[in-house]
């Protein structure tokens, strides 16, 4: 399969690999997989706290090139956002950036799934409270 | 005319407990009836006609000799697809489940980066055969208590049991995944994850 150069290139250099302490303030996990072919995803966001923008993102996949890449973009598209600016990206998206063939969409749908499923962790975990009082909470 | 499904080629009902040596005459049966060699002098469109329903036939069979592959064209069936792709509902696998087997995988990834000596693969083949136990364990569930639980359900039953029918398959797909990812790595072969997937 000729994955495009995008992909290749998000597949050679990830970006965002790793990971926050999941009880870290602000942090949002989303762990997600799709048995069929195997792929597990990780995707974690970490939201200021104050602003509810998202600071930095972390990725760790387990699957083909183009969950990879998937994921990797992802990250690079959270960073920057607000929560509510990040629940509007689509598995479509992904697709037209990285130009994934119609085998590979799931991987794309996979990385959407990770995403919301980051963010509504987040939202359990510090979306209840005011911006404000979660980082005091955070914090005493 | 509608195409008929894999059960009812068999005149069975859409159950999960079948017996096997019945099948298996029937397939015989039908797999005579139906040959191309004993079509010789009828007319085309019947012998077209047979040759459809002897391909039907195999196909029927394979799906539904195998107690699990029986599971997995039931599901298939009664979410009218006939492919793997576009399921309807995603299965889910217990959230404890895939945090185990991305742990799993961490620990495989690093100790592939910094070689495998003999102490990590002493704890990996042990990991290994807890998983093997494990899917053993869940192929006896799929083939025994959630069968029975399909073929004594009610109708306003069945979607649960075929939704926990759908977990249980995708929970045995994660874990033959990581499985195979242990004895690749176990056995020397250098496979990237990345590429023995797809």
């Amino acid at each position: 399969m000729a994955y495009s150069d995008k992909v290749v290139d998000h597949y050679n250099n990830p970006r965002n690999v790793g990971s926050f302490g999941k009880d870290t303030p602000g942090v949002g996990t989303g762990l997600v997989g799709a048995p069929e072919c195997g792929d597990v995803m990780k995707l974690q966001i970490k939201v200021n706290l104050e602003t509810g923008v998202i600071e930095d993102a972390k990725f760790k996949t387990f699957g083909c090139g183009s969950a990879i890449a998937s994921s990797s973009l992802a990250t690079e598209w959270l960073k920057g956002r607000t929560v509510d600016e990040a629940a509007v990206i689509k598995n479509t998206d992904i697709v037209t950036e990285l130009k994934l063939p119609p085998v590979k969409i799931h991987c794309s749908v996979l990385a959407e799934d990770a995403i919301k499923a980051a963010l509504a962790d987040y939202k359990t975990k510090w979306g209840t409270q005011a911006p404000a009082e979660a980082a005091a909470s955070a914090s005493s | 005319m509608r195409r008929m499904n894999y059960f009812e080629v068999f005149c069975l009902d859409r159950k999960l407990g079948i017996d096997a040596q019945a099948l298996q005459s029937r397939f015989y049966e039908l797999s005579r009836r139906w040959h191309p060699d004993f079509q010789q002098g009828r007319t085309p469109e019947a012998q077209a006609e047979a040759l459809e329903r002897s391909a039907l036939v195999n196909a029927a069979y394979r799906a539904l000799r195998d107690p699990i592959a029986r599971v997995e064209y039931l599901v298939r069936l009664a979410e009218g697809r006939d492919t793997k792709g576009g399921a309807v509902v995603k299965p889910k696998a217990p959230p404890e489940l895939l945090e185990e087997i991305f742990e799993l995988l961490e620990t495989l990834a690093e100790a592939r980066a910094g070689g495998l000596d003999d102490d990590r693969r002493a704890e990996l083949a042990v990991e290994r055969d807890r998983l093997v136990k494990r899917l053993a364990a869940e192929e006896d569930r799929l083939k025994g208590s959630l069968a029975t639980a399909w073929d004594s359900a009610t109708p306003a039953d069945r979607p649960r049991v075929l939704a926990a029918l759908k977990d249980a398959l995708a929970v045995r797909a994660y874990l033959r995944t990581v499985i195979d990812d242990l004895t690749n790595a176990l056995e020397g072969q250098e496979s990237d994850a990345a590429h023995h997937r797809h």
